[in-house]
């Protein structure tokens, strides 16, 4: 259909709402590679507009209500159901105080219409370079719920994001929920710096997990890489945690171990630059808060 | 193809589509509401915002049949017959309409600030309509406009021929 636009429309396609999860896993079995899940649709409408994708198949999920749930875990830690939009999140107090680095990472993503649509999973399963959301979750080590045909298993963030726009996802699996583990004795922010896009050029997610003296600092950089990275480098100079001394130290780690990419959105020594100044402004937001 | 009922602006709306179908078009192809803007089609320009069942969202990212039952509201559904909203009546006293395609979508998504916060400070303003464009760049005088209506009537109104003036 040529409505309006003569190249933007969506390729030919079935639609199917299944109102539970056991319906859905059977749409994935008869139809396999070719169907795909659609969450808020922002990624899949937009992948399918420009034909990266032209599924015969679209599964909305919106209409499986056990994934509509947000669930509190143990020691405040949060199970996010795969159809939970970004605003419904925001609007927790929970994520503000107990989880504040997904919390600033995802009060950041494009603008508040499309937050009223896209979910966390959807944004996560996008896997594109420069969103936000997955350093913050592999910073706060979140873990994923995978249900298929075959069963359950979990996943480590880090393994799951292969590489842009690939992720450890079969054709008859479903991301149900991320994990947060509990939030005891944790401190952690997120700093971004974009440039006149909605995209990241670089982000950089911190948690520190403190027992007794120990900080357990997980350092995470986004846009940066065509995955996200942790960095040793970095986490070994605030694992005592952050003064103006270690702030600096860090910096400078981040400048000299933080392997940057160039592609269309900055240079690799543009974004090496950006490393430094998003840690020093992350870390000492930390210190002084 | 399927048959939808979607309510807009308060009337059942009952259509057959395709499932490929955007909000979008359905809008403004099926039921010929052309207030909504077809320009970027990537979500970026928000000149196809519509309220779905109470929240802004952009049509373009909408499928079609995801309305189906639902409610839409666009800008012909503010006001009340001829009688203009407070807010549509600033955007005319602040000139805050320049080539005016935009306006559906600025007026629209302004009032639905106004009526959940009635008096947005100007950062929470910024916030709300993040997602829209003015190509125009008549941004100064939509802000003046909700401050306009934010602060209530008695507020002396200013032009922005008057205001160009004294720049």
């Amino acid at each position: 259909m040529s409505f309006g636009s003569p190249y933007l429309t969506l390729p030919d396609f079935a639609y199917h709402r299944p109102g539970s999860l056991e319906e859905a896993l059977e749409l994935l079995k008869e139809y396999g590679d070719d169907a795909k899940l659609m969450g808020g649709g922002i990624g899949l409408i937009a992948f399918m507009k420009e034909r990266l994708m032209s599924p015969a198949h679209v599964v909305d999920m919106k209409g499986i209500p056990e994934l509509k749930k947000v669930e509190r875990g143990s020691g405040r830690g949060l199970r996010i159901g795969a159809a939970v939009t970004i605003e419904e999140l925001l609007e927790m107090e929970a994520l503000r105080k107990d989880h504040a680095v997904l919390y600033e990472a995802l009060a950041k993503v494009a603008d508040p219409m499309i937050r009223r649509r896209a979910t966390l999973v959807g944004n996560l399963c996008e896997a594109i370079p420069w969103v936000d959301s997955p350093p913050a979750l592999i910073a706060l080590d979140a873990t994923l719920e995978i249900v298929g045909t075959e069963g359950k298993r979990n996943a480590q963030i880090s393994n799951f994001i292969r590489g842009p726009v690939d992720i450890d996802l079969a054709p008859n699996e479903i991301v149900t929920a991320v994990e947060v583990p509990e939030a005891r004795g944790r401190e952690s922010a997120f700093e971004k710096f974009t440039a006149g896009s909605e995209f990241s050029v670089a982000s950089v997610a911190v948690v520190l997990q403190s027992e007794g003296k120990k900080k357990n600092p997980r350092v995470v950089y986004g846009a940066v890489n065509s995955v996200p990275i942790r960095s040793a480098e970095v986490e070994e100079e605030i694992k005592d945690g952050i003064t103006p001394a270690t702030v600096r130290r860090a910096a400078d780690a981040a400048f000299n171990h933080v392997e940057c990419v160039d592609d269309v959105l900055a240079s690799s020594a543009y974004r090496k630059h950006l490393v430094k100044v998003i840690t020093t402004k992350v870390l000492k937001r930390m210190m002084s808060g | 193809m399927r048959e939808i009922s979607v309510k807009v602006n308060g009337h059942l709306r009952r259509r057959t589509i395709k499932d490929n179908e955007l909000l979008l078009d359905f809008l403004r192809e099926r039921v010929e509401v052309r207030s909504v803007k077809a320009a970027c089609w990537r979500g970026e320009c928000g000149l196809c915002t519509v309220v779905l069942d109470g929240s802004l969202v952009k049509s373009c990212l909408v499928l079609a049949v995801e309305a189906d039952g639902k409610e839409v509201k666009t800008v012909e559904g503010i006001s009340r017959g001829a009688e203009l909203e407070p807010i549509q009546r600033a955007f005319v006293d602040h000139g805050a309409a320049q080539c005016g395609f935009c306006t559906p979508a600025w007026v629209l998504a302004t009032h639905e600030l106004l009526r959940k916060n009635p008096h947005p400070t100007d950062a929470e303003l910024t916030e709300a309509v993040g997602g829209l464009v003015c190509r125009c760049g008549t941004y100064n005088q939509i802000r003046e406009a909700v401050a306009a209506v934010a602060q209530g009537p008695s507020k002396p109104k200013r032009r922005a021929v008057e205001s160009l003036a004294e720049a």
